[in-house]
């Protein structure tokens, strides 16, 4: 890889791991004269570039102790700094310098104390449409298929778990109250169980009602109560107070006693009430009794439901609900962790959490028109696409009013066309293999997590997981013993450049736009979900491209000349000089995912160099450089992401401090999986809570 | 699938052919007086708004009239109306200052959507959510009382895209046009299906009263103990998260409020149309399908505030029956490249299409005081950005259909000249009898020349 040992001497390699000071840091006689040189000529006293003013620090420089440091401003600072973006070519700031900035951000500006971590306050959370059909399945053992009767939820930070997002509106409450009902009439016996029941109408009357019902009212009354009573307990994922009891145990009895009614039909109407409850719907969170700390631990059932949330999208099961209950969650937690991620249940980690990171999820919708893009490369069939706004104005007439040589065109048109689709029928994006392209993403993760493989191999290896159907949409060949359906881990043969998420199809598929790629999508992606850098956002206002550059002769302008016509504006060019050399380096893949060579006839040149001065050939390349020379910063984007799944709520600046003590532990055990997720679970913010 | 018969026999088997119970004893109670009450024309008739979105603006050159105000001439955009021409009023010099960028920078189409009704500045976050109160739900506060619904939240996009929505917003502004207040979206329905279905019940022609009846009954046993139980609850969680159990309150409020009317009207309507699919397959059978929807809840008098959000702004939607293989946003960036104009203006004109559809529905129904539904009607056709190419605020595109019981001026093309979208909303507001209602987001008073 010549290229990448091309590295330009002034990079300054933003992998350096700050390392932990002994002693404070001391501004005005280690930080303030870094920032003199380094920052303040464009960022003090008016002038304030991209938007960045550090008066704040200027005051502190000069009167030590009296500036208000905003952290919020500085948190930017320190990711334009670790991103490599900050301070500019030729400015750049020594390793040391570096560490002594990030010291003194992370301690002064953010406030951060290793020993007393901020864990942050997560919005208490309703459950999403995914974990509400996951725990409506464990808890009455119906499949309640929440996709077709409940309206999709909202997101924020791309992830559909966050508490203050995740809203009730009437028509929600409607919802709920109806699937309650519906879903315990599917479940629940309403009348006592007959003599010569079959064995499966047994076992589902038995689940709720494991005794005989007693015939005198008070004995009525104390059994219902204890069928609610462990009912509502897995729930509320906790035990019910006996407020709560009673009032169910009231409308039980209410609806029993009214003429005609049985017990069973009365226990099953509180039942119906339980799952419409707020406690059920949301997940309510104690702390620990005992804990009079700022931050107190939750306690063992709220730990109890963050971890099963988290790794199975679903209410804790029984082992976790003893352990909470005879409090030794907490110190069998790794115990526990072991076993859940051995559990097939932690397959919704992946759905759920990959499906969103790496927005997999969306090849199951994405607007995608085979027939266009494969056409489009296809020389032969570009005239044929040209001549298609003509016809369709032939196609709109009347036929009595065509003339015999536009019928003759029309009719030699639809041979052709017809001709082309056989021809591009292998493109079809099909339901079959859009779900196997969610599957090969899936299961690489899957395969990562449960091997505990290095999360770099998500980015680059040599393999992949494929079905027939798939490797013959991809054209690849050469794979021997491939099965029709089932997916499986293959090699991929040399110079396939496949291995690697960006080399997925569902990736690049729902980076596209729907009948061309997007090289822009795409660097965006990978800037905001790989290497954690997202550009600013674009500014308001932007001009439209009034000077599009039309080749005169009528030959196509390729779309890496456009994009850098695009570049040339300056007000495009920071952000765009970062995002289109990746996307560009992923343009070898057309947007249903297949290898090309030339776009729209043209040859494609991949070749592009990072923000931070790498150059790369292509996506071979590129893949190398971000294991080796960026590994950190995917390693920081994932965990920031995963975290944010996980607590269910944004990043702020005082999770720094956590993310990179949680990274260390990642990037020291060899990037394995399991160091990720035993972080994230053992950090304060999923540990703990603010008072 | 998508079921052919299914949607024909939907669109075909209404209009002429329904009962309409609810608005016979609506005529009998409600005789024509001198001073309307809210929600009603002057010959005492339901009056009803509603307020229909699509994505992306209009290119201007093909969706402003040619002449510069007065007899509405139709521009090519606008084409599609020519049949309705002289009930349709298009509106000039709108404009949604609080969806300019100002110090908030790019996510204009997040601003497209949540700005659009409630006229308010968003507050910029991922999680944060604080937009203001819409239009619908604000005339729906004041005349909801007086149907079965106090108003209807209807969209036709059907799936979610993962990942961060636009720069930074949260997704729920991009996709909720309807706010009851400042945190709290009105969740719209998006299968023709159930909406139908929340409207009449269940079940085939005949069946539906008792469905509708039923599932009624169930939802009200129930909100006793969960609402008891909401309040219980709330009082053991934090301020913060008491705002959330304060959304479910509400819910529970609403709802009771909901049953209570759909009781003092008597027995539910039923429509004699088959129930649409829950699937209609193409973009354009989804859109129809929740035009009748809307169009039977009008009719049926079930409620007379509305929104139906076609897309969401910025919705990258591909146009197959027009011969159009990109998408919709990526189109409307076009570049100044010609063919890609022609192509926006192509999909404007194909949404235009549908509303127009939606407009003769309306006026092919009677009300009961002989006009026709359209007449009793102010049917508002915008988009939360003007010229989505430049993302625009300003001079946003803009119909109002209808007549408004005889209170509006249509068959003209009126400029305004720079006044906030918000004052033909109080204007609106005004007409529905709730004049009390004297701000909306960045309102500066009420529209005139309408």
């Amino acid at each position: 890889m010549p290229s990448i040992a091309h590295v330009s001497a002034a990079v300054v390699l933003v992998v350096f791991i700050a390392p932990a000071l002994a002693e404070p840091v001391h501004f005005s006689e280690q930080v303030a004269p870094l920032l003199e040189q380094h920052c303040f000529d464009c960022h003090v006293h008016g002038s304030a570039e991209g938007g960045v003013k550090l008066d704040d620090a200027a005051e502190l420089a000069t009167s030590e102790g009296d500036g208000k440091i905003d952290p919020q401003l500085w948190w930017r600072v320190l990711r334009q700094v670790r991103a490599g973006l900050m301070p500019p070519e030729g400015d750049k700031l020594s390793a040391k310098s570096q560490a002594t900035l990030e010291e003194w951000i992370k301690g002064e500006a953010f406030g951060y104390d290793p020993a007393r971590p901020d864990p942050g306050r997560v919005t208490i959370r309703r459950l999403n449409r995914f974990e509400y059909q996951n725990t409506i399945r464990d808890l009455v053992g119906v499949d309640f298929p929440t996709d077709e009767n409940f309206p999709p939820d909202d997101t924020g930070h791309g992830f559909d778990t966050l508490g203050e997002v995740l809203t009730v509106s009437p028509l929600l409450l409607e919802k709920y109250l109806d699937a309650a009902t519906k879903i315990i009439a599917d479940a629940v016996p309403t009348g006592p169980l007959a003599a010569d029941a079959p064995e499966r109408e047994r076992q589902r009357h038995d689940r709720f009602f494991p005794r005989a019902v007693p015939d005198s009212p008070a004995e009525r009354t104390a059994y219902a109560a204890e069928i609610l009573s462990n009912f509502t307990r897995r729930a509320f994922r906790r035990p019910p107070d006996s407020e709560t009891l009673d009032r169910l145990v009231g409308l039980a009895e209410l609806t029993w006693t009214t003429p005609g009614a049985t017990f069973e039909s009365g226990v099953a109407k509180a039942i119906v009430a339980t799952l419409a409850s707020p406690r059920f719907l949301f997940r309510e969170e104690q702390t620990e009794p005992a804990d009079e700390n700022q931050y107190p631990l939750v306690d063992q059932y709220a730990l109890a439901t963050r971890l099963s949330y988290f790794l199975w999208s679903t209410m804790p099961d029984d082992e976790l609900f003893q352990e909470a209950a005879a409090g030794t969650l907490r110190s069998n937690l790794l115990g526990q962790l072991a076993r859940m991620l051995a559990d097939k249940r932690s397959g919704e980690l992946t759905r759920n959490f990959v499906g969103q990171w790496l927005q997999v999820r969306d090849i199951d919708t994405v607007l995608i028109n085979s027939f266009t893009i494969a056409m489009r490369d296809d020389p032969a069939s570009a005239e044929l696409q040209e001549r298609r706004q003509r016809l369709r104005q032939l196609f709109r007439r009347e036929p009595e009013t065509l003339t015999p040589a536009e019928r003759e065109e029309l009719d030699q048109f639809r041979k052709e066309r017809r001709a082309a689709e056989e021809k591009f029928a292998k493109f079809d994006l099909t339901w079959e293999v859009r779900h196997a392209m969610r599957r090969e993403t899936e299961l690489h993760f899957d395969y990562v997590l449960r091997e505990n493989r290095p999360l770099t191999e998500l980015i680059d290896c040599d393999y992949s997981f494929l079905n027939e159907g798939l490797a013959k949409f991809y054209q690849i060949e050469g794979i021997e013993g491939l099965d029709g359906n089932e997916m499986r881990r293959v090699t991929m043969p040399a110079g396939s450049h496949r291995g690697g998420v960006l080399t997925h199809g569902a990736v690049l598929a729902v980076t596209s736009n729907p009948d061309r790629t997007s090289p822009v999508k795409r660097g965006l992606f990978v800037l905001e979900n790989i290497l954690g850098t997202p550009p600013a956002a674009p500014p308001p206002n932007i001009p439209p491209l009034e000077d599009f550059p039309e080749a005169a002769d009528g030959k196509v302008i390729s779309l890496r000349d456009s994009m850098a016509a695009h570049r040339s504006d300056p007000l495009c060019h920071s952000c765009h000089a970062r995002m289109d050399p990746i996307g560009l380096a992923l343009d070898n893949f057309s947007a249903l995912g297949i290898w090309r060579d030339k776009d729209r006839g043209e040859p494609i040149d991949p070749t592009g160099e990072l923000a931070t001065g790498e150059k790369f050939a292509g996506i071979d390349e590129l893949k190398k450089l971000i294991v080796e020379r960026h590994s950190r910063e995917f390693i920081t984007c994932l965990t920031e992401k995963m975290l944010t799944y996980a607590l269910g709520r944004g990043l702020d600046y005082h999770d720094v401090g956590m993310v990179d003590e949680i990274v260390e532990r990642v990037v020291a055990d060899e990037y394995r999986p399991r160091a990720l997720i035993t972080g994230i679970v053992e950090s304060a913010a999923f540990q703990r809570t603010r008072n | 699938m998508f079921d052919r018969s299914n949607r024909r026999q939907f669109l075909r088997g209404v209009g002429a052919a329904i009962a309409l119970p609810a608005l016979e004893s609506l005529a009998v109670a409600k005789a024509p007086q001198s001073v309307a009450l809210p929600g009603t024309t002057a010959t005492g008739a339901p009056l009803r708004a509603a307020f229909i979105t699509f994505p992306n603006g209009a290119i201007p050159k093909q969706w402003w009239p040619a002449n510069t105000t007065g007899a509405l001439e139709l521009s090519p955009t606008l084409a599609p109306l020519a049949a309705i021409k002289h009930k349709v009023q298009v509106l000039g010099g709108l404009d949604h200052q609080n969806a300019l960028p100002g110090n908030d920078g790019a996510g204009d189409h997040a601003r497209g959507g949540a700005v659009l009704l409630t006229g308010a500045r968003l507050n910029k976050s991922a999680t944060d959510l604080r937009a203001g109160e819409s239009i619908d739900q604000a005339i729906a506060r004041r005349v909801g009382s007086q149907t079965r619904f106090p108003s209807l939240e209807l969209t036709c996009d059907d799936v979610r895209k993962s990942g961060a929505c636009d720069s930074g917003y949260s997704c729920a502004y991009q996709f909720n046009v309807s706010w009851r207040d400042a945190s709290t979206p009105m969740t719209p329905e998006a299968s023709p299906r159930a909406a139908f279905e929340r409207l009449f019940g269940a079940g085939s022609h005949g069946e539906r009263r008792d469905h509708f009846t039923r599932r009624q009954a169930e939802q009200r046993s129930l909100l006793d103990f969960v609402r008891d139980d909401a309040r219980a609850f709330q009082k053991q969680l934090s301020s913060g998260d008491r705002v959330k159990l304060d959304q479910y309150l509400t819910s529970v409020r609403d709802i009771e409020r909901r049953i209570a009317a759909t009781e003092k009207f008597g027995q539910s309507p039923d429509p004699k149309s088959e129930t649409p699919t829950g699937e209609p397959g193409s973009d354009r059978n989804r859109i129809e399908l929740m035009f009748e929807v809307l169009a039977l809840a009008f009719e049926t008098d079930s409620t007379r505030v509305a929104t139906l959000m076609l897309a969401h702004d910025g919705s990258n939607r591909t146009f197959g029956d027009l011969g159009l293989t990109a998408g919709h946003h990526d189109l409307t960036h076009h570049q100044n490249r010609e063919d890609w104009i022609a192509n926006v203006a192509q999909i404007d004109q194909w949404y235009v299409e549908r509303f127009a559809w939606f407009l003769q529905r309306l006026d092919q129904a009677r009300d009961l005081d002989g006009r026709t539904l359209l007449d009793n009607s102010m049917i508002v056709y915008a988009s939360g950005n003007a010229d989505a190419n430049r993302h625009s605020h300003e001079n946003l595109p803009v119909i109002l259909a209808g007549g408004g019981g005889g209170t509006l001026r249509p068959g003209r093309f009126v400029q305004h000249g720079a006044k906030p979208m918000t004052n033909l909303f109080l204007k609106m507001a005004e007409t529905m009898g709730g004049k009390e209602l004297r701000r909306l987001g960045d309102s500066t008073g009420v529209l005139a020349d309408v």
